[in-house]
This record gives C-alpha cells, sequence and structure tokens, in this order.
C-alpha cells in the first residue's frame, strides 16, 4: 500500500489544475467535524490513530509530538516505511528550518524567494526517498508539506501554486505507473486565499485507486481502511 | 439627545452594569481615543459620576506626546482610578516597531495586558471595539470570553438573544465586555459632540499642521506614533469630522501601518503552532 500524504491539498485547487492522477478513481472531501482548529500535527497524529488528538497534543509543543509506532496502523504491515510523516518520522530539522524562515519573512528579516527555496530543496529531497523506497516494504507513506508551505505566503498567486500543483500531480503520475497496489492520496486540509497568503480551509481532500464507496469520510475513519487492507481485523 | 443615540447609550450602560454585577474584579481598557473615552464616560455615567473600577492605560513608551498629556489631564478631570501597564522587560530590551511591528506589538501590548490581568486577577474587561471597524470585529459578542493565551473561538459563541449574555463560568480566564460594539465611528463622533466630551487633538486638521506641519492631514484613528500616519483630511471640528465620515468610504483604520493580511496570517500561523 502506499499512502501520499500531502499537507493542505485543496479540492478546488486540483479541479482548477486538473490534477487526473491525484483524483484517481474515487475521491472526495474529508470532514474536520470535532476539530476545533485545522492543526497539521493534530490531524495526521488523527490519522495515523484513528482517534482525535487535538487534546492530546498542545499547540506549543506539537511538533516535538511523536506516536509510538503501536498506536499507529504501521505495525499490521510486515514492513513498513514512514517518510517525514508529522508525529511520527518528522524530519525535525527541515521543518524547523522552514518556520525559522516563515517567522523571518513575517518579521520583515527575510524573504518569499528565501523560503520558497528552502521548501521546494526540501521537497526534491524527500520526494527523491520517497521514490526509491516504493516496491520495497509493504506499506510507504510520505508526507509532503509543498502546497501548504508555499500556499502560506503565495496561496494568492495563480502562477506559483499552478507550479505546486503540477509538481504534486507529476508525483502521483510516478507513483500510479510503478504500482498496482492501493494509493491513497490524503489531505490533512485544504486551503483558502488571504489576499496573496493562504489559510487552512476544512476542506481536506482523498482519493484512491480504486472504489471505497465513502462519503465524507473522517479523517479518523481511514486506519480501519488501511488495516483492512493489511489483512487485519481493524483494532 | 438625538433618540437613536439615546438607545445606543441606554443600551451601552446597561450593559456596563450587567459587567459590574457578573464580575468580581473588572477593569476597562482606555487608550484615550475617542472610542475608549465615549466608553469611559459611559461608565461613568453607569455609575452616577465615578468609575467604580480602575481604568488601565497600556503605555508602548512610544505614543504620541498628546496621548499621554490627555490621558493625564482627563484622569485627573474624571478621578479615575489610572493603572498604567507596560512591560518593562521588553522597553529595556529595546523592543520596538523597527524590530518587527507585529512582535513589538505582542510584546509591549499583549504580553503586558496579560501580566496586568495576572497581576490584578482581572476577570472582566471592558474594552471600546465596534463591530463596524474592522471584518474580524463584526464577529464579536457583547460579552466573549478569552483564555489565558487571549485565544478567542470565534467559531464557537453563543448567540446573544433577549439580552442574554454569556455568564462566568471554569472555561474562560477572563471575559471581554464591549459595551459600544453596535456603535459605529459615526456614531462615536456625534455621541462625543452630543456629550462636549473632551478629545485628542490629533483627530483634527489644523491641530495636526500647527504641531506636526502637515497640511490638510488629521489622525482618524490613534495608536503608537511609529505605526499610526495621518488621512487627507480637512476637518479641524467635530462637525467637521462628522460631515466628512458621512460620506468616506475609506476604512477607518487605513492609517494603522500592519498589513492587514499580513498580520491576519502571522496570528493565525501563530495560533497553528507554526511560530
Amino acid at each position: 500500500m502506499i499512502i501520499l500524504g500531502l499537507d493542505a491539498l485543496d479540492f478546488s485547487m486540483i479541479e482548477r489544475c486538473r490534477c487526473r492522477n491525484l483524483m484517481q478513481t474515487e475521491c472526495g472531501q474529508t470532514s474536520l467535524s470535532g476539530f476545533q482548529l485545522e492543526r497539521t500535527v493534530v490531524l495526521w497524529a488523527s490519522f495515523l490513530t484513528g482517534k482525535n488528538m487535538e487534546s492530546a497534543i498542545p499547540v506549543k509543543t506539537q511538533w516535538e509530538f511523536k506516536l509510538k509506532p503501536e498506536e499507529t496502523f504501521f505495525p499490521v504491515f510486515k514492513t513498513y516505511e514512514a517518510i517525514d510523516v508529522p508525529a511520527f518520522s518528522l524530519k525535525e530539522k527541515q521543518h524547523a528550518e522552514e518556520r525559522r524562515l516563515l517567522k523571518a519573512y513575517f518579521d520583515g528579516e527575510g524573504t518569499v524567494e528565501e523560503y520558497d527555496a528552502v521548501v521546494w530543496k526540501n521537497h526534491e529531497e524527500n520526494k527523491k526517498v520517497f521514490l526509491d523506497a516504493l516496491g520495497r516494504f509493504d506499506m510507504v507513506m510520505a508526507y509532503f508539506d509543498l502546497a501548504d508551505a508555499i500556499g502560506h505566503l503565495s496561496f494568492g498567486i495563480p502562477e506559483k501554486m499552478d507550479k505546486v500543483y503540477k509538481e504534486l500531480e507529476e508525483t502521483a503520475q510516478e507513483v500510479k505507473s510503478s504500482s498496482n497496489e492501493l494509493v491513497l492520496v490524503i489531505s490533512d486540509h485544504g486551503m483558502k486565499p488571504v489576499g496573496r497568503y493562504g489559510d487552512h480551509s476544512r476542506n481536506g481532500f482523498y482519493s484512491a485507486n480504486r472504489k471505497l464507496g465513502l462519503n465524507l469520510p473522517r479523517i479518523t475513519d481511514f486506519r480501519q481502511i488501511i488495516e483492512g487492507v493489511a489483512g487485519n481485523e481493524p483494532s | 439627545m438625538e433618540n437613536y443615540l439615546l438607545d445606543l447609550e441606554r443600551k451601552s450602560i446597561s450593559l456596563i452594569r450587567e459587567a459590574k454585577a457578573q464580575f468580581r474584579n473588572l477593569g476597562c481598557l482606555w487608550s484615550t481615543g475617542k472610542d475608549s473615552t465615549a466608553t469611559v464616560w459611559l461608565c461613568r455615567k453607569a455609575f452616577f459620576g465615578k468609575v467604580p473600577f480602575p481604568v488601565i492605560h497600556i503605555d508602548t513608551g512610544c505614543k504620541f506626546p498628546e496621548i499621554y498629556e490627555f490621558r493625564d489631564r482627563i484622569a485627573k478631570e474624571w478621578d479615575l482610578d489610572l493603572i498604567v501597564a507596560r512591560n518593562g522587560e521588553a522597553l529595556e530590551k529595546g523592543m520596538s516597531p523597527e524590530k518587527g511591528k507585529l512582535d513589538c506589538c505582542t510584546q509591549l501590548k499583549t504580553e503586558a495586558l496579560r501580566d496586568l490581568i495576572k497581576e490584578k486577577e482581572f476577570d472582566a474587561l471592558i474594552l471600546a471595539i465596534r463591530r463596524d471597524e474592522h471584518g474580524i470585529r463584526a464577529k464579536e459578542r457583547y460579552f466573549s470570553p478569552r483564555d489565558e493565551e487571549f485565544h478567542w473561538r470565534y467559531k464557537d459563541q453563543p448567540a446573544e438573544m433577549w439580552d442574554l449574555y454569556v455568564k462566568p463560568s471554569e472555561d474562560f480566564s477572563h471575559m471581554r465586555v464591549h459595551p459600544i460594539l453596535h456603535w459605529t465611528e459615526l456614531d462615536v463622533w456625534k455621541y462625543v459632540k452630543q456629550e462636549k466630551l473632551p478629545i485628542n487633538p490629533l483627530y483634527f486638521a489644523d491641530y495636526v499642521k500647527k504641531a506636526y506641519g502637515l497640511e490638510n492631514m488629521r489622525y482618524r484613528s490613534l495608536g503608537c506614533k511609529p505605526c499610526t500616519v495621518p488621512i487627507a483630511s480637512k476637518a479641524a471640528t467635530i462637525d467637521e469630522v462628522v460631515e466628512e465620515l458621512a460620506i468616506t468610504k475609506i476604512p477607518e483604520r487605513s492609517g494603522r501601518a500592519q498589513d492587514k493580511e499580513k498580520a491576519y496570517m502571522m496570528q493565525k500561523l501563530r495560533s497553528l503552532g507554526y511560530m
């Protein structure tokens, strides 16, 4: 199984950019009912555990929060690789650097270009690791923050976001062409414009390369489906 | 008094009395601008001439000299129990708008207020915000709870129908009370005129020309000196301000230096834990 976790992948943007590979066979929006805020770490932790983790993860220390493997669905697979997954295997240095540059921009000490360059560099690095892992594990999950990170400073700039979605579409195409396994594309939340900037919206997105028959699933519902794929009964 | 101003005043006074009755330790924020001065005046009227709780001025150390002069003069004239709150530590470390406007606001305003609330154990604060000032303020309630981090759950607020407001509970750190939420900028100016309220001279073009040499300019909203710019205006009297506001389409806070979208995003990213 392959899970492509794409931070802030927005359904209307996928349609606008005609991202057929991201949309796959079945796609739709996820429900974030029960969550006060669209916090990245909280939503991915909830996806991994199948439980609403909002009250368990304080805002201030969320980036250090880590789940044990047994709290997630990963151990139901004989072998697995989790690449840069928030609340589990996050590449802390990369994300700390992105957050530092984000703050520098708002403090007037850095530019959007400096920030974008680091986000794209991190994306390329992680993509290489992800593509190398395909076919070598029973389950590969990779998380990419490109749409979220670029979107926060530039969601209102169509040319920039088109480039981001084109890149993610190409990544999905590469996954599709290299595997017959179940491919789940999932985002934690969507994004909406605030002038040139982008703010989290509640329109999470999912897609699969086979019919799952889901209707507005919650992000916490996927654990059961994933464990079903692994041939285990849901816990 | 014009009937509608009387209605606005009645509602505001009843809100102030409700707040005094409900909360153990109430305070009123006073920037010395037209809105908060009108609000302090309403507090005086609500309690027959004497404000029975402290009036708090957050001093960032970089306000206009006219603000300090006005504050001290009116505090004396109106016999106010004035508390001046400063984030001394940040000021000693040289915090200023040059080091980042939003960080400066956070440290010199928000943190100064947070420390004061803790020190004086305020459980409710009266603020002079109005719904017509900004889109986000339009979502406010008359009684609006905040947690220790000043978070406001604007998506989870009760309706305030039939004058039923949120009651004190364990779920929040302090309550914000907004007695002039339903007023407009124009209402405040008409009220200032009606009540013959003292007003900071920076609101008038003739004073700004005399004191700062700026032709046909006046301040429409008062903040810290480095972050507030005057607007183009010839209004030199309250009547002229009223006349001008009746037809203007320029937002009231357009003279504030912070870029709203940028400020919004920064606050949002902070609340999401990015910064």
